[in-house]
């Protein structure tokens, strides 16, 4: 029953907007709300408000298969002559096919094999390597995705290495989301194997200082090849 | 505009094209709110495989339900987030489990500002943290777990170890207060 006294009345709709009554008493409070016009936008500002509270919280990286589950059920998941097209997987290992191809062909002036590798994978979910980072003999480094990722656009990510704790991370720039980066020796500096390579979101262009500021998104140690 | 108007403009403008049967943009209006909304319904349901699968429904009644956004009612964004708390508390109500974790009002002061004070906060959703912050710590916290944690009356009475008239009283000389604060 929805009271007559107006005060009462606020309060229920404070309540309902937070979810504290049981399922009937909600759906009584929805029909009285669908008439009654004032009411519902109350509800609207409270819940315009509540907003503010929700932005507290940090962004948590999406994984791929999340979206691809929403497509699929929504109906709007491209068709599978599509998916080829569009896959940034596909081209990224038609891409990867030529540049083999053309590292054989090339023979003496193919790139030295790595020596060490990072797989980077998102904090507490070892099952789901993010990117991986090749270091050459001669000290370059390949920064390459394996995963679709999407960040909030409002944010950068940026990568980072710790080579000596005491002298805490150094930032090695910016990534493109889902771009592969290659940085060259003179700025990585000496890679020593169980070396930590990071990537944080950050503001937009980056951490203001010489530390990371925000969440870490995937993490992994040099490991020596 | 300020950041957050723009972004709360071009989800209401992304979700009017989604009513239009525009894909593209709906991808992109899930690129831009569902990372916070994920990170919310993890902070809801204290688990990963529960708060995707509450994101997915919302988003997929979002496609099929997107003519029935009125942007005069409200953004696009407090919409979003009306449908996936209710998603949230269905699965919460259906289960008996429930975790009291890591709330972010741990280190606010309490109590806080002067609602007079809060006035000045530039937009409606700093406003509301800041009215939140003028609340004594046992109202605000109550409050704060019945939104992040979707927990009744009868679940924060228990987890707090307080008698239910009690919760009941302090959550509503809260949500007054918060009223006052917020000029509604």
């Amino acid at each position: 029953m929805i009271p007559d006294d107006p005060q009462e009345r606020q309060l229920l709709i404070a309540e309902h907007v937070l979810g504290l009554h049981d399922p009937q008493r909600r759906q009584e409070i929805d029909a009285w709300l669908a008439q009654d016009e004032d009411a519902s936008r109350l509800a609207g500002h409270w819940q315009e408000h509540w907003l503010g509270a929700a932005e507290l919280l940090e962004p948590a990286p999406l994984p791929s298969r999340l979206w691809r589950r929403i497509a699929r059920q929504a109906g709007v998941a491209p068709s599978r002559w599509q998916w080829v097209w569009q896959s940034p997987v596909v081209w990224r290992t038609v891409s990867a096919s030529l540049l083999v191809v053309v590292a054989l062909l090339l023979g003496p002036l193919r790139q030295p094999a790595p020596v060490y590798t990072v797989i980077l994978q998102a904090p507490g979910e070892a099952a789901a390597p993010g990117w991986r980072v090749t270091v050459s003999a001669s000290g370059d480094l390949q920064l390459i995705p394996l995963q679709e990722v999407a960040y909030p656009r409002q944010h950068s990510v940026q990568f980072w290495t710790l080579q000596d704790p005491a002298k805490g991370p150094r930032s090695l720039g910016l990534v493109e989301r889902g771009q592969p980066v290659v940085i060259p020796a003179s700025q990585v500096g000496e890679v020593k194997s169980g070396q930590l390579f990071e990537l944080t979101l950050e503001p937009p262009g980056g951490s203001p200082g010489d530390r990371p500021t925000g969440p870490v998104l995937f993490i992994g140690r040099a490991v020596a090849l | 505009m300020d950041d957050i108007s723009a972004d709360l403009e071009a989800g209401n403008a992304l979700m009017q094209a989604c009513a239009g049967g525009d894909r593209q943009a709906f991808h992109q209006l899930y690129l831009n709110e569902a990372p916070r909304m994920l990170a919310f319904a993890r902070r809801f349901t204290g688990e990963s495989a529960c708060a995707e699968d509450a994101l997915q429904d919302t988003f997929v009644q979002v496609w099929k339900n997107a003519h029935r956004f009125r942007h005069e009612r409200g953004s696009a964004r407090a919409w979003l987030y009306g449908l996936l708390r209710y998603r949230l508390l269905n699965q919460q109500r259906r289960s008996s489990r429930y975790e009291v974790g890591h709330l972010p009002d741990e280190s606010w002061p309490d109590p806080g500002l002067s609602p007079e004070q809060c006035s000045l906060a530039d937009n409606d959703r700093k406003v509301m943290i800041e009215c939140l912050k003028t609340l004594r710590l046992e109202r605000r916290r109550p409050i704060l777990m019945a939104y992040y944690m979707g927990l009744s009356y009868e679940q924060i009475a228990d987890s707090l170890a307080v008698p239910l008239g009690t919760i009941k009283s302090r959550i509503r000389s809260g949500l007054k207060g918060l009223q006052e604060c917020l000029r509604l």
